[in-house]
């Protein structure tokens, strides 16, 4: 029992389950069938977006082109399928093949120049941006083949939509990578502190170049589920991203100095910013308090894990003074 | 092997310096309207705003840190700015006061989180850019204030040195000036550089890098809200959108003039005329690009791949100083 | 490094093309809507067929990179420097882009307002475009008699920072008191013109409200295309819903029943007219003193570009029937507003 309450997500999820109980007391539309088919929609675009940002935080960097880059890949594969009328699967690996482009650029860039990805990915996300409205003209495409769109609104059983079995897949394979291997190991080590990870003997050019490439396929996925989703590919997709992929690791529990990540805590800031959001159409709250809404958030995120930090050391000096 | 290069030409400046004159010959000779009395003036008044945006991220990066809620504080001063004059009848310099007196305590309001929590600053500016920018929206119902006083927007449209210069941009070459003077010769601004280069050494030697940093933070505010003054002289109204969705579009700018200016992003270095050079070379290259008409959709395409070619040129060049100072 | 300054030098230079293309006095017309839109993609084919039809030297589609009123600024202080003589501008702001006309027109520069208007005072000739808050109106005034004059009915639409968004909320309003007791509005949702957001946000309302609503109004593109989206997919023919413009979404949905019908507007007239005003203002043309201005909340010098409600019986032929609109306009123009030298 206290190894659980030492975990990052055990608090989100005590407020998950409270907050949603208090929810459905107040609104019984809450928990209607359809809402959860809604409400788990949301979650599951979000939660390869945040997946996509957790990586590159958990190197102790950032990816300003997460968006951008799915924006790319979006219209890339709606565009092979209309303009040059690819079957799906083919314009899927290219999709998938954009996004790890992309990534690898930002690592390589990233770790042979030793510049900042901050700077590295600010660059490439006007790059990958303007390369999307190059092609588009802003103008989005509209011919989705049917399996798409199927695969984006249909359902398995219930309120359960085909369209989270990928995010679930991603979410177990990051949960694996980022605790039951040496590679994931290595990042956080990374992250952690560069100099003592090196002694080991990894590769960082490897860490970091892996990372951002996984980074972009993530987001390159999410790119296609939102296409999936809207059934038509529009060249402001991703635009929306950065607040909400920053937004559930951080509530979630990662520190952005890197070298801490926690995959499941990462879902359930997932969950929790969407249930927040959708909360506040179903009270009818005023649409300009929604912004206001998740900086506050975040800062209150921020100031808990902190404390957290605080008492944390505080029981560790008290264990060494003895 | 003596030194016989002078120190200046290894700098960076120098090589921004050399990349503007080459633009600026690009352009003249590959375009008709660049030399433009039309086009000059109206690229002098994008410049100044420019510097005065990279100069407000340029005194949070000195820290280290990043300041995600430039726009939007800017923005919201500038709306704070337009209240005081149109609602309240406050006059135009007591107004200027109120602003940057405003826009000072939102970023202090920034860098005290930052210390506090000890997070990085730039999740908590994101934070703060949706609350500044969402009370802003909330507390204006998103209505722009249009009717400033003449004396106000007359200025924004002042032209000056032949019809050539916008009075906007003596402005923010005068606060390049006092920046310059107070980070190389005040008591305070070697503080605040310390408190930047080496924290920890800083704190040692007495500083109080906390209230450093919070300085800094004050100052990225002052400056932004001054960048939203002038902005709102130059439209002539304060607009909520006018530095975009959550003051976004100013964000591009914001660093490119401090990072392509030679201020590191690891903190502790100030480069207050690279900036300048910086915001300068940025400018060009937009309008220039719209001048060649390269389509409006590839600008920021183009705008990125400059970006990127600018930092690697600079880490090549940082390369080879470092290689021929270890020859020589 | 130097190679790649090399490339990009020689890049740029063989970019550069011949920017003055006709001879002096030839009219070019820059057409520059606020940013990035499909709504203004008819702008395009429009110039050039005005091009084609009344001899003009260009007039041209040019798009800021970004719906920023300084991006928009920037871009038509540099078509000035390309030569350009006469520029349709939709303003990134109603009163922000005054300054930059006011400009134009101290350097001889005549200008105008395109599909949206420009506060006055201005230097803009005129205003041409659809007035929204009518169009949202006429749309409400369609949905409730779709409804039978009484029922729930929602409004979603586009940017609360864009000034439109007030003249909807509020003309949609008007529409609902004027039908007496039996229409109510139960939320207006705003501030969702981008596909992402407003695909949440209009699923989690159906998802509370959905059951409870008996008619829906969109009063901006996206919302338009997100909520008849929302509607085929839940096949739900119950919830009458009147959109905005001709995404094809939209049009599918009309025709498949979803969708009672939409508010067209009429880009393609706005900017093929538009161009051809320029043109003859260009040549001497002064506007008539007794000119049949209408006036609307911002100015008093705006010509409707026309609105037409389309449902499923003339889906298929809309097209035609905005082209009869703006001919018909074309054909009156010069006697009706122009006084010009011989």
């Amino acid at each position: 029992m206290s190894a659980l309450l030492k975990k990052d997500w055990f608090g989100l999820g005590l407020v998950l389950i409270f907050g949603s109980i208090l929810i459905s007391l107040f609104k019984p539309a809450f928990i209607s069938p359809f809402n959860l088919y809604v409400l788990m929609l949301s979650v599951s675009l979000m939660l390869v977006v945040a997946m996509s940002q957790m990586i590159i935080i958990a190197i102790g960097q950032m990816n300003l082109s997460v968006g951008a880059i799915g924006g790319l890949v979006a219209i890339s594969f709606t565009g092979l399928m209309e303009v040059y009328s690819m079957s799906i699967l083919p314009a899927v690996l290219i999709g998938l093949l954009i996004g790890l482009a992309c990534g690898f650029i930002n690592g390589y860039i990233t770790v042979k120049t030793g510049i900042s990805a901050f700077i590295i990915t600010l660059a490439t996300l006007y790059i990958f941006k303007g390369m999307n409205l190059g092609i588009t003209e802003a103008q989005p495409f509209y011919e989705i083949p049917e399996a798409v769109k199927f695969f984006g609104n249909a359902k398995i059983f219930g309120p359960i939509p085909y369209l989270v079995v990928i995010p679930i897949i991603i979410t177990v394979l990051m949960w694996i990578l980022m605790n039951r291997t040496s590679l994931g190991r290595y990042m956080l080590a990374y992250g952690n502190n560069v100099q003592s990870s090196e002694l080991i003997g990894i590769s960082s050019t490897k860490i970091v170049i892996y990372a951002h490439v996984i980074s972009g396929l993530l987001a390159a996925i999410g790119g296609m589920l939102v296409v999936c989703r809207l059934q038509l590919g529009t060249p402001n997709i991703g635009d929306s991203w950065l607040l909400p992929s920053f937004a559930a690791p951080v509530i979630g529990g990662a520190i952005l100095a890197g070298g801490k990540v926690d995959v499941i805590a990462t879902a359930f800031g997932v969950i929790l910013v969407s249930i927040i959001s959708q909360a506040l159409v179903i009270f009818k709250i005023d649409p300009f308090f929604v912004q206001i809404f998740l900086g506050f958030m975040i800062l209150l995120a921020v100031f808990i894990n902190r404390y957290r930090e605080f008492r944390e050391e505080r029981r560790t000096k008290v264990f060494s003074d003895e | 092997m003596n030194n016989k290069i002078p120190n200046f030409v290894k700098t960076n400046q120098f090589g921004l310096l050399i990349l503007v004159i080459v633009f600026i010959c690009i352009f003249s000779f590959s375009t008709d309207g660049f030399t433009s009395r039309f086009n000059i003036y109206a690229l002098s008044r994008v410049v100044a705003l420019d510097i005065m945006i990279g100069l407000a991220m340029m005194v949070v990066i000195l820290t280290g840190g990043l300041n995600l809620s430039l726009g939007a504080l800017g923005v919201s001063a500038a709306m704070f700015g337009g209240w005081c004059m149109e609602s309240m009848g406050i006059p135009i310099s007591i107004t200027i006061i109120l602003v940057l007196a405003f826009g000072s305590f939102l970023g202090w309001i920034n860098g005290f989180v930052t210390v506090r929590t000890g997070v990085h600053s730039f999740i908590v500016t994101l934070a703060t850019m949706s609350i500044y920018f969402g009370f802003m929206t909330l507390l204006t119902e998103a209505e722009a204030f249009r009717k400033l006083p003449e004396a106000f927007t007359d200025f924004g449209s002042l032209k000056l040195f032949n019809k050539y210069i916008s009075p906007l941009l003596i402005i923010s070459v005068l606060t390049c000036f006092v920046l310059y003077y107070i980070f190389k010769y005040t008591d305070i601004g070697r503080k605040l550089i310390a408190a930047g280069a080496n924290p920890d050494a800083a704190e040692l030697s007495g500083i109080s890098v906390d209230r450093m940093f919070i300085y800094c933070h004050m100052l990225s505010g002052f400056l932004a809200a001054l960048a939203g003054i002038m902005l709102t002289a130059r439209i002539g109204a304060a607009i909520p959108s006018m530095a975009g969705h959550l003051g976004f579009d100013w964000l591009l700018p914001a660093f490119l003039a401090p990072v392509l200016g030679g201020t590191l992003l690891s903190g502790g270095k100030v480069t207050v005329f690279g900036t300048m050079l910086g915001a300068i070379l940025v400018t060009l290259i937009n309008n220039g690009l719209y001048l060649i008409d390269v389509g409006e959709f590839w600008v920021r395409f183009f705008l990125g791949i400059i970006l990127l070619g600018a930092v690697l040129l600079d880490r090549a060049r940082e390369y080879f100083t470092v290689k021929n100072s270890i020859v020589s | 490094m130097k190679k790649f300054i090399i490339f990009l030098t020689s890049f740029f230079a063989l970019l550069v093309s011949p920017v003055f293309a006709g001879g002096h006095g030839v009219t070019k017309v820059a057409l520059v809507p606020g940013g990035p839109h499909p709504y203004f993609a008819a702008w395009e084919q429009a110039g050039l067929d005005a091009v084609e039809d009344f001899g003009l030297g260009k007039a041209d589609y040019r798009v800021p990179a970004e719906w920023d009123l300084s991006q928009q600024n920037e871009l038509i202080e540099s078509l000035v420097g390309q030569g350009y003589n006469a520029v349709l501008v939709f303003p990134g702001d109603a009163v922000g882009t005054n300054k930059i006309l006011g400009e134009l027109d101290d350097a001889g520069i005549p200008t105008a307002a395109l599909a949206g208007c420009v506060e006055q005072p201005t230097q803009a000739k005129f205003c041409f475009g659809t007035d929204t808050g009518h169009s949202a109106y006429l749309g409400t005034k369609e949905l409730i008699k779709a409804l039978g004059g009484k029922g729930k009915i929602a409004h979603f639409t586009g940017f609360l920072v864009d000034p439109n968004t007030t003249l909807r909320i509020n003309a949609v309003e008007q529409a609902v008191s004027e039908a007496g007791g039996g229409v109510e509005i139960i939320q207006v949702i705003a501030d969702i013109d981008a596909y992402e957001p407003a695909d949440e946000k209009i699923n989690a309302f159906m998802a509370a409200q959905g059951s409870e609503v008996d008619g829906i109004v969109t009063t901006a593109w996206v919302p338009a295309v997100v909520a008849a989206q929302a509607l085929t997919n839940m096949g739900d023919k119950r919830i009458k819903m009147v959109g905005i413009d001709h995404d094809e979404v939209v049009l599918k949905a009309i025709k498949d029943g979803y969708v009672h019908g939409t508010m067209l507007q009429n880009p393609y007239g706005q900017g093929y007219i538009g161009s051809y005003v320029m043109d003859k203002v260009r040549q001497g043309c002064e506007f008539k003193a007794d000119a049949p201005w209408k006036s609307t909340a911002q100015t008093d010098q705006f010509i409707d570009s026309g609105t037409v409600f389309v449902d499923i019986s003339d889906v298929d032929t809309y097209v035609m029937a905005m082209r009869g609109i703006s001919l018909e306009i074309l054909e009156t123009f010069d006697s009706t507003y122009l006084n010009c030298p011989s």
